[in-house]
């Protein structure tokens, strides 16, 4: 009977030998798993319109990376999956969120929401799990109040630096005067705050300083009485809804001044195809970024996202949230995915990335300089300050 | 030139019309289907948002010119309408007795989903992405009012279909049928008025306003998935400020909200506008709750 059965001794055996033969597949099995990257993204609810440039971001980097075998994780190539919840427009769902992403989903590594409150937001819920997070698309002097550590900040356009760098690039082209006008969101609040006393102390001569909410819906009185001032400079500090809301009516009321600024709304692909070339072409915004052949892998960047996407990536927006994917990517191949390794390596390294070099002190990023764009021909260029400008700045000549 | 002759420029007052039209032919779509039927579509911004979409598409793909797009979008929204008229709200109202009460409740839920659901399905389909095109944006001098030529043709469509509506309501036999549907169910019923008829016609009437209202609205500004709901919080405004089911009083009533949202600006300051909108929605309610024209309309 022994011998046609296969005794107890056997099993184990047979058990044992078939554990020995999985194991070493079973380090494999670890690396061809995918890589989660979790994050929320307000995909519904008002400021949805806003977050494709980033989104689409994210989109096309996954793509380039699985083509190319996987992210490196401290050596071994892994496919890159993304687990992303809709947070509506709620930074208090995307604190749930990120909780979930690191609790519940137990993501490997984390990429950031759209926008300053939710960065914002979710600091502390980085701080609790110590998850480091490089964020992006968040701007204020507020981030600055944001406690060091998780969460880092690689953009250079904070309000108070662009109302000195702003006042800046008036004087040395001539602006003796200007009007002011100012969504009350806090973004453009922050600007209009650091910038009337900087233009006060710059000699340029504020003719009309107004604010505007952000649902208006008919600009013609602020616009009007603008025109009567007739300033050097209009500084319209809007939000990507009025911007194409103050740039046809100041075509319509013929509001000519030769510096237009609109803080913005500009450098995202929608704004030259609401208001057409002509009227786009000269007007100055907020943007750090351009594809420079200084700046290596930006002009690839350029290529492929408007080749994915049919329109030009967002120069501020798109240009963030491509960096914060290089810096966690440089971070990740050096330590695994060992977060405090990963937080030691960003909070001190210096990275290349399209946007030239970034180092971060504290959460804000210490090299980028803040910079302007200006529209010339159908493309932005940087035309401000002069350390990393593409091309000169021109007077816009009429809507 | 001293503030005071910025306000009788003309140039505000253009704005205010602009805006007021645009208003009011959002706001009669919204009426017609409550005054008939007392239902609150509370989705009438998402059709109005539906109709950008369509003039959009057809524009950026076809070039077909939004004022050609126009009569075509507003038949389809007619159509779809009548469609959801006859599917899905029918069932809701009974014969000549209206339980308004259960009728406002029951449409609300079920407009309410049809919103949350039309705005979604056009993030999907169409991405949330702030969409716009640029059409007819040349300026028009009229002596010191400059106008650019879209705003020119939103004030001519929207008034001009405005006061055909009104016409057609004063006027034709459909349109008395529709108005004494409106203001005397039972009484219409009693003397041979097709009340189906009229309450399917308005639902077609009040869907083709939003979607022409939608095509007007894409000629001037950028528009998402997203951007229909503040048109509804307008149309109920205008329509609870000129009373509910009052069509013509709503005109009137857009109008103001139109002079508000201009000279309420320019004389106080842009941040004041929510609070001055709102401050005389409130005051109107306290002192005429049926409506500002209610009186007016009682002694006709």
């Amino acid at each position: 009977m022994r011998t046609q059965g296969i005794d107890r001794r056997t099993w184990f055996g047979l058990l044992l030998a078939t554990a020995a033969a999985l194991a070493p597949g079973c380090a494999t099995a670890q690396a061809d798993k995918p890589l989660r990257l979790g994050f929320s993204m307000a995909r519904t609810g008002m400021l949805a319109n806003a977050t494709p440039s980033q989104a689409n971001t994210y989109e096309l980097w996954r793509e380039q990376v699985n083509a190319r075998g996987g992210m490196d994780v401290g050596g071994v190539k892994r496919k890159v999956e993304f687990v992303t919840y809709d947070d509506q427009s709620k930074p208090e769902q995307a604190v749930r969120i990120y909780e979930k992403l690191i609790t519940d989903d137990k993501v490997d590594l984390l990429l950031a929401p759209w926008g300053t409150p939710f960065h914002i937001s979710i600091a502390p819920v980085l701080e609790k799990y110590k998850f480091p997070m490089v964020g992006n698309t968040a701007a204020s002097v507020a981030l600055r109040q944001v406690k060091p550590g998780y969460i880092w900040f690689p953009t250079s356009a904070i309000p108070d630096r662009i109302a000195v760098e702003l006042v800046a690039m008036l004087k040395q082209n001539g602006a003796k005067s200007a009007v002011v006008i100012a969504n009350v969101l806090p973004f453009t609040k922050e600007i209009k705050n650091a910038l009337e006393p900087e233009l006060k102390k710059g000699g340029i001569d504020v003719k009309l300083s107004t604010e505007y909410p952000p649902d208006i819906k008919d600009m013609t009185s602020i616009l009007t009485q603008a025109k009567q001032a007739n300033p050097d400079a209009v500084l319209a500090l809007a939000y990507p809804g009025d911007s194409v809301l103050y740039a046809k009516q100041a075509k319509e009321l013929g509001l000519n001044s030769p510096f237009q600024f609109i803080a913005i709304g500009p450098s995202d692909a929608f704004f030259p195809k609401a208001v057409g070339p002509t009227s786009t072409d000269g007007v100055v915004t907020i943007a750090h970024w351009s594809p420079r052949p200084e700046w290596k892998g930006s002009q690839a960047f350029y290529d492929a996202y408007t080749k994915k996407f049919g329109e030009d990536p967002d120069y501020l927006n798109s240009a963030l949230a491509w960096m914060s994917l290089e810096i966690l990517e440089k971070a990740v191949a050096k330590n695994g995915l060992d977060k405090e390794k990963i937080r030691a390596t960003i909070a001190k390294d210096t990275f290349e990335t399209i946007n030239g070099p970034v180092r971060f002190d504290g959460v804000q990023n210490a090299i980028t300089p803040t910079a302007f764009v200006q529209y010339q021909g159908g493309k932005m260029q940087i035309v401000w300050p002069s350390s990393i400008a593409s091309a000169k700045y021109q007077p816009k000549k009429g809507w | 030139m001293p503030f005071l002759d910025v306000l009788t420029s003309g140039q505000l007052l253009f704005a205010a019309l602009v805006t007021g039209s645009l208003y009011a032919l959002v706001a009669l779509g919204l009426n017609l289907v409550y005054g008939t039927m007392r239902m609150l579509n509370v989705a009438h911004g998402d059709l109005v948002m539906l109709g950008a979409y369509a003039a959009y598409w057809a524009f950026t793909l076809a070039g077909v010119s939004p004022l050609a797009a126009a009569p075509v979008v507003a038949g389809v929204g007619a159509a779809l309408g009548y469609a959801l008229y006859r599917g899905l709200f029918q069932r809701l109202i009974g014969g000549a007795q209206i339980d308004a009460g259960r009728v406002e409740a029951n449409s609300l839920l079920l407009f309410f989903g049809l919103s949350i659901i039309l705005q979604n399905v056009a993030a999907l389909a169409f991405t949330p992405n702030n969409r716009a095109y640029q059409y007819l944006d040349n300026v028009v001098r009229i002596g010191n009012v400059s106008m650019t030529g879209n705003r020119i043709a939103v004030l001519a469509i929207a008034g001009l279909t405005c006061i055909a509506v009104a016409l057609f309501l004063s006027r034709s036999v459909a349109g008395l049928a529709m108005r004494a549907v409106i203001e005397r169910r039972e009484a219409a019923y009693i003397v041979g008025v097709d009340v189906d008829r009229v309450q399917w016609s308005s639902f077609a009437l009040g869907f083709g306003c939003a979607g022409l209202a939608g095509v007007l609205l894409s000629m001037l500004e950028q528009f998402s998935p997203f951007s229909g709901f503040p048109f509804t919080v307008a149309g109920f405004i205008v329509i609870i400020l000129g009373g509910l089911g009052n069509l013509l009083a709503g005109l009137l009533a857009a109008l103001l909200l139109g002079v508000i949202e201009t000279y309420g600006v320019a004389l106080t300051s842009a941040n004041l506008r929510s609070v001055l909108l709102y401050g005389v929605f409130v005051g109107a309610l306290v002192l005429f709750p049926n409506g500002l024209l209610a009186r007016l309309k009682g002694r006709r």
